[in-house]
């Protein structure tokens, strides 16, 4: 992963931050929701330290941006900045995903 | 199992003063929602530890341009308002600012006595006490005050806490026989430390008996060069003290230099034995 991928520079929040970015990807939401969501696909489980942890990084960043909050729950949408670095990333891991089953095939083959 | 509120109250307010300023309302929001687990707890722990250990919350002005204007409602904790504070006049110390100048300057005079304090308990102490010379007068003088020394009786010098003994004339004292010598020469004179070198009480006179000296406390004997003898439980020979005659002939005992008494034991390790038997002690 590079330093100008969505988890450069987020250390140990580096993969909760992409599965952040991910789950802000079909539209805003808020705390609870991007949990459950994440929840939904992510391999891992992200708890509440660790999401805020991440979410505080990504605004730091510019990748994410807090909404005006409703109710008392504050929804964060991807900027334009997160969106295409998530596009980046997510095409560098598809190359990766596909040299690595590529090379399992071979190997088995 | 959730985790009980207080602990995760008291978990959220580990996390910084601005970080709660900004997220912990939503995150309150987030916990209301998921009835927090003990696992949830440490992560949140973990999260305060990270927050502490990094600036993560942007600053506000960054925050502010970063968002569009309208949306964003920083929530702001109500704080009770005490009225207008009047300030001192220009010039003149408040109250408040007063008590505080006040209170480092009682903590600076109370360090500058600690340091003194320290500094004079660390001083050594050139002119008394042990570790000082001291000039007893010269063999005439000291004749003068007390006949017998010339006959060998030591000479109680009580600043120094010594004994100052007449070799030549001492042994023969002790061997029972008279003898003067009015005027020893400086490697002729020895001063014992009278302190008991078994727990330290004052060792008395010379006893009449078998010019000896036997320590009150314990009975720890000594002949009257100050060698152990066999009674008492002392485990070596009286301290001696360096003794010097001066170009002015006055004799000076100098408790800086001092030689701790022989360890060794046993009649045969006597440099001098008296007319009393070994293992007599003074009554």
């Amino acid at each position: 992963m590079g330093k100008d991928g969505p988890g450069g520079d987020l250390g140990r929040f580096a993969e909760p931050a992409l599965l952040i970015l991910v789950s802000l990807a079909d539209g805003p939401k808020h705390g609870y929701a991007i949990m459950t969501d994440v929840d939904s696909f992510g391999a891992t489980a992200i708890g509440p330290g660790t999401l805020y942890g991440a979410l505080a990084r990504l605004e730091r960043r510019g990748l994410i941006e807090p909404l005006g909050p409703e109710d008392r729950r504050r929804p964060y949408r991807l900027t334009g900045a997160g969106s295409s670095a998530l596009g980046d990333h997510l095409g560098e891991m598809s190359r990766l995903v596909q040299v690595g089953h590529a090379r399992l095939r071979a190997a088995n083959g | 199992m959730s985790a009980p509120l207080p602990a995760v109250s008291a978990v959220l307010r580990a996390y910084p003063r601005r970080w709660r300023e900004r997220y912990l309302a939503e995150m309150r929001a987030l916990l209301a929602d998921r009835e927090p687990g003990w696992g949830d707890l440490l992560d949140l722990a973990r999260g305060a530890l990270d927050a502490r250990l990094h600036r993560l919350v942007a600053t506000p002005a960054v925050l502010v341009a970063a968002m569009p204007r309208k949306e964003f409602i920083m929530p702001t904790p109500a704080r009770p308002s005490y009225g207008v504070v009047a300030s001192p006049p220009i010039g003149e110390l408040s109250r408040r600012s007063f008590m505080r100048r006040m209170l480092g300057v009682g903590a600076g005079i109370l360090a500058l006595e600690f340091l003194g304090g320290t500094i004079a308990f660390l001083w050594p102490q050139f002119r008394s006490g042990l570790g000082a010379k001291f000039p007893i007068g010269t063999l005439p003088d000291i004749v003068a005050k007390q006949a017998t020394f010339a006959n060998g009786w030591p000479y109680a010098y009580a600043p120094a806490r010594a004994f100052l003994i007449n070799v030549p004339a001492a042994k023969e004292l002790a061997l029972g026989r008279e003898a003067s010598v009015p005027n020893p020469t400086a490697d002729q004179l020895l001063a014992l430390y009278r302190k008991c070198p078994h727990l330290g009480c004052q060792v008395p006179g010379l006893c009449d008996e078998l010019k000896r000296f036997t320590c009150l406390c314990h009975g720890s004997t000594y002949n009257i060069l100050g060698e152990k003898l066999f009674e008492g439980p002392a485990s070596r020979g009286m301290d001696r003290f360096a003794v010097s005659i001066g170009d002015d002939g006055v004799v000076v005992i100098d408790t800086g230099q001092f030689t701790a008494g022989s360890l060794n034991r046993g009649p045969a390790a006597l440099s001098f034995v008296d007319a009393a038997p070994y293992e007599r002690k003074c009554r």
